[in-house]
């Protein structure tokens, strides 16, 4: 929420992993728990995180948190479902179908159409992270 | 009705106000590794240069605190991961863009490097100690005889643990604070200063106390300039930077850090060595006291107040 009174914005987000290219979280972590899946999504291995937290701290955009288990956990694209074809969790359950999901690689993907058709920016591109993350304006 | 209980976990600003992972025990450990850091060092540095007789409780009788702070700082360190049972996974990777990886393995170095240190001066602790084996005078007479060998160690790996601790911080971009590189040589000064003062207390000859306050002013010194320096970068910097600043210049840190750090951590005791150094008998153990207390301080605020800095978006 941004201005004064009656010029008011209001910015809606989905607050959650960027997936960023330039991860400071894989970067700073010190068993190689937080890595790079197939495909540029980024993951925690469970049995190799210690829950130290330097990846929580490492985070501009707060997106990972501790699991009660003890590991740190995160969005993870929902890399279960994208394995067998279909959309991730959130994108499959919004009603009016704004988050778009696909391989930023392929020209014809969903997100690539999209991306190229509309404006859209990515949060603190300032912070170095390279984010993959696009929020359409 | 039933009732469902909702326990979230999530860091986000928007949830939690503020980011909440680290609390007592990361700068607790900081100031511990740091202060052992300094104790090995001005060791080390001392005996490399043949003055173990002029600084005899400096090289052979400080260092027997370097382990103590090791092992509670390595329990403390313990105590914070929230995933206990695999804490060993940093011993089966080399990260070496991780801070914290180098830190785990400089700890495995720096570790039994001061036990071992200590073990060559433990007749001078305990004038009558008996290694009761053989085998265990062949290795100690080993490392007596590669004394310098080790001193070098100590000294490389020293300087490594007073910085890393810095640089763990400083390596998160994430935290405008911490996102300095003067936090590097600012805790490694801040380190060595708590080890000169702990040598500052234990010393009873006057030759060396009179040199270890000579040490604790410089390095007092070297850190108020690096704070100045700190600031005018914060200052000179972005937006989020000269917010990080403000947490310090006016906003809820500036008391503590004024008053805990700077003046009763720097400014009191480097007067009160000036003074010692002059005509005045002061006790060594309060500028010393002082000097600890500020170095400890130094860590919590640095590592509460970088929790609260952030990005803004």
């Amino acid at each position: 929420m941004n201005g004064t009174y009656p010029q008011l914005e209001i910015e809606i987000r989905s607050e959650r992993c960027n997936h960023c290219i330039n991860a400071p979280c894989v970067r700073c972590c010190p068993t190689g728990a937080s890595h790079f899946a197939e495909g540029g999504i980024v993951l925690v291995e469970h049995n190799k995180c210690i829950g130290c937290g330097a990846c929580m701290a490492s985070c501009p955009y707060d997106a990972r948190y501790p699991h009660p288990d003890g590991y740190v956990d995160k969005c993870t694209f929902c890399i279960h479902r994208i394995k067998i074809g279909l959309a991730p969790a959130c994108a499959a359950v919004c009603p009016t179908k704004c988050i778009y999901f696909g391989d930023l690689d392929d020209p014809n993907s969903d997100v690539s159409v999209v991306l190229k058709k509309r404006k859209s920016k990515t949060l603190i591109p300032e912070a170095g992270t390279k984010p993959q993350l696009y929020f359409l304006i | 009705m039933e009732e469902e209980l909702l326990v979230s976990g999530r860091m986000n600003h928007l949830i939690d106000p503020q980011l909440n992972i680290w609390h007592w025990q990361i700068p607790l450990y900081l100031f511990l590794g740091g202060m052992a850091a300094g104790i090995l060092c001005i060791a080390a540095l001392y005996f490399i240069r043949g003055r173990e007789n002029d600084y005899r409780t400096a090289v052979r009788i400080t260092p027997f605190l370097a382990p103590f702070l090791l092992v509670i700082g390595l329990i403390t360190l313990f105590i914070d991961l929230r995933h206990k049972l695999f804490f060993w996974q940093l011993y089966t990777n080399i990260r070496l863009q991780s801070p914290m990886s180098w830190g785990a393995w400089t700890l495995m170095v720096i570790t039994p490097v001061s036990f071992i240190w200590c073990a060559l001066h433990i007749k001078d602790i305990f004038p009558n100690w008996d290694w009761k084996f053989k085998w265990i005078y062949d290795i100690e007479s080993f490392f007596n005889k590669y004394k310098k060998v080790l001193a070098w160690i100590m000294l490389i790996y020293g300087i490594i643990l007073g910085i890393y601790t810095g640089i763990l911080l400083s390596a998160f971009n994430a935290r405008p604070l911490w996102n300095t590189s003067i936090l590097g040589p600012l805790f490694l000064s801040s380190g060595l200063s708590a080890g000169a003062a702990a040598t500052l207390i234990l010393s009873k000859n006057k030759s060396e106390r009179r040199q270890f306050a000579r040490i604790d002013l410089v390095l007092i010194g070297i850190e108020l300039f690096l704070i100045i320096h700190m600031f005018m970068g914060f200052l000179a910097s972005t937006q989020v930077q000269i917010e990080a600043a403000k947490l310090f210049l006016g906003g809820p840190y500036t008391m503590s850090f004024w008053i805990f750090v700077v003046i009763m951590g720097m400014l009191i005791p480097a007067l009160l060595e000036f003074m010692e150094l002059g005509k005045f008998h002061i006790p060594a153990i309060v500028p010393a006291v002082l000097v600890i207390f500020g170095s400890l301080m130094l860590r919590f605020i640095i590592v509460y107040a970088g929790q609260v800095s952030r990005w803004l978006y």
